[in-house]
């Protein structure tokens, strides 16, 4: 009998299609807004994790996250390099400044000074050209949202400048690191050409990197730190989560979180009333069914497998279209960050199938309701 | 045989009422009727006289206010809803008056829908439906889809639907009032010659006296009661006529 139903369902072609389309449309709304924020969650994160090789942070105590920046003291350097179990530490100076490029173009950008003995916080991942070429005074390293936001369209030349505080600060290549949280480029140097930029400031210390030694766990290093005084340790995840929690408790993830409610409830509804109309509209066919004796039983699991049809068949447009739409975002180098978990792709079309699963539930009452006598009539 | 063993159908004291106090609405007032194997009954009345309402406590599909249905010796009021269920999809086939056939179904897939709410596999259901509506004379037809056939055809697939898994019991509620009068007759000639056997009891409810012809018995029904009971004038002849009639595709 299951054969039966998909076959009515498939016989009634336009509500068949509504609810396919219905239930795409609220897949890859929920998905895209999901996906949004959650790859803005995780890009206020991504240039604390794209440290791989420090295990812990040190921050004055009221930092938040990354965009967050108190100078510290350089003696806390060597306070920190002091605890038994660190492998090493190392500064990190971090400085906002507006870039000029030869083209004319202008626009804040994000240094990071890198400490230039050890190259601790030096991106892994490069697209074009080596990462150690900043240990040459006055070069820098940009990321790919930045060289297109200075030079647009533009295949990378090494060696053409950005004018950054009346330095000309010369691009060496182009980092493969995740987006930043603020859209702005951000430029990797060496701290000594960092701190030539930072005239002015009497501490060139905004973040120290360390790495605990083999046989040390971060957390009790942490500990160890933070009850030095005047100093706040985290493990690179606690930091990384205390980042994604300070910007997720400004009120974005609300308004996303309302889109998404907006979809599922829209797209549960559109789905589920077309369903319920369908069956509706099927009553005399389903009572003739009940005649021939056809149990509620059956009947139950056609209106469930024509259900499971329609959810499965939208949800993997749904689905797909919101990957698709995802990859041609991401091609927009500030955009590149964005992702589609399989979380928040199965999240979304479990959410709705829970939803719609209440219409199916009174589809299935209506049926069981259904006055089989009526067929005479 | 006793007079009950040989009937298929035996209803005593039957009486069915809708609604209560002001509204409430007698339909069936104690009716007293039996159909035996291998006849064709037909049960006839004016509209409103509860024709329908009566052939649905037969078949089980209302419950009686009171009195006792019996059909071949079970008791349907004293089953289990799920054993009526299943009782009713071994036991009866229906012919309905607008055919009420599954739009997105073929002919022989129409037909097989008894075969498949049993569980038969769909292969072997639609390959015996389709069997019986060669014997129809619908062989051609078998792929075609509701749409595709005429009222008549569409018909003959009905009583396929009811013939197809040997029902001991099949009720037809005005097979004929949706056809025209050549193509009623040939629906008729079919049922009689396609559904009546000596186990076999076919219940017709009508008020198409054009056809009572093909009746074996005829109850008159009237304000919910048997007012008196006739017998039919079907012969032989007749049957032979329709059978060789009915294989036009075409009717």
């Amino acid at each position: 009998m299951n054969w039966v139903g998909l076959q009515m369902l498939r016989n009634d072609r336009a509500k068949f299609a509504a609810m396919i389309v219905a239930v795409s449309l609220a897949v890859f709304l929920m998905q895209n807004q999901a996906a949004i924020l959650a790859t803005m969650l995780s890009m206020t994160a991504a240039q604390i994790r794209d440290v791989q090789d420090a295990d812990l942070w040190v921050t004055e105590p009221e930092v938040e996250c990354f965009d967050q920046v108190k100078a510290m003291r350089d003696i806390h350097l060597l306070r920190v390099r002091g605890i038994a179990g660190i492998a090493w530490a190392a500064p990190l100076l971090k400085i906002d400044a507006i870039g000029h490029s030869e083209g004319g173009r202008l626009n804040t950008v994000t240094v990071l000074g890198i400490d230039d003995a050890s190259l601790a916080g030096l991106p892994h991942q490069m697209r074009v050209g080596r990462a150690d070429a900043i240990r040459e005074l006055n070069t820098a390293i940009i990321d790919p949202g930045g060289h297109e936001l200075f030079f647009p369209g533009e295949p990378f030349q090494e060696g053409r400048s950005l004018r950054i505080r009346d330095r000309r600060i010369r691009i060496m290549g182009i980092s493969d690191i995740a987006a930043p949280f603020t859209g702005l480029p951000m430029l990797h140097t060496s701290r000594s050409t960092a701190a030539a930029l930072n005239l002015g400031e009497q501490h060139m210390t905004s973040f120290i990197l360390a790495r605990s030694a083999p046989g040390n766990r971060p957390e009790a290093l942490c500990q160890k730190i933070n009850t030095l005084g005047g100093l706040r340790a985290r493990t690179t995840e606690q930091f990384a989560s205390d980042a994604m929690w300070f910007y997720g408790s400004q009120g974005v993830p609300m308004l996303f979180m309302i889109t998404i409610t907006i979809g599922l409830i829209v797209g549960a509804a559109i789905t589920g009333q077309t369903f319920l109309m369908f069956i509706k509209e099927n009553a005399r066919p389903i009572s003739m069914l009940k005649v021939v004796g056809t149990t509620d039983r059956q009947l139950g699991t056609m209106i469930l497998l024509q259900g499971t049809v329609v959810l499965v068949l939208g949800s993997c447009f749904g689905s797909g279209i919101a990957a698709a739409v995802c990859n041609v975002i991401r091609t927009q180098p500030f955009l590149r960050s964005l992702y589609l978990p399989w979380e928040i792709a199965l999240g979304t079309c479990l959410a709705l199938a829970s939803v719609t699963g209440i219409a199916l539930y009174a589809s299935y009452r209506h049926v069981r309701g259904l006055e089989p006598a009526a067929v005479f009539r | 045989m006793t007079p009950l063993d040989s009937s298929a159908v035996h209803c005593t004291g039957i009486r069915k009422h809708f609604g209560e106090d002001d509204a409430r609405v007698e339909v069936l007032r104690g009716v007293d009727y039996t159909v035996r194997r291998g006849e064709l009954s037909f049960l006839v009345g004016p509209s409103g006289c509860g024709k329908t309402t009566l052939i649905s406590v037969i078949a089980g599909l209302l419950e009686t206010s009171s009195g006792e249905v019996s059909l071949f010796g079970n008791h349907l009021a004293r089953m289990p809803h799920s054993d009526r269920v299943l009782f009713r999809r071994s036991h009866l086939g229906f012919v309905f008056q607008q055919y009420n056939l599954l739009q997105a179904l073929t002919a022989a897939e129409n037909a097989a829908i008894p075969l498949l709410a049993a569980g038969v596999r769909r292969r072997e259901a639609v390959d015996r439906a389709a069997a019986l509506l060669d014997r129809l004379g619908l062989g051609s037809r078998t792929a075609a889809y509701p749409r595709q056939l005429s009222g008549g055809q569409q018909q003959r697939v009905a009583l396929a639907r009811a013939l197809v898994h040997e029902p001991r019991l099949i009720i037809c509620d005005e097979p004929t009032a949706a056809l025209d009068h050549a193509t009623g007759e040939a629906v008729m000639e079919l049922l009689a010659s396609a559904a009546v056997h000596p186990d076999r009891a076919v219940l017709v409810v009508t008020h198409d006296s054009r056809v009572f012809r093909f009746a074996d018995v005829i109850a008159h029904m009237d304000d919910g009661q048997i007012t008196h009971v006739e017998p039919g004038r079907r012969t032989d002849a007749a049957t032979h006529l329709g059978s060789s009639r009915l294989t036009n595709p075409s009717a």
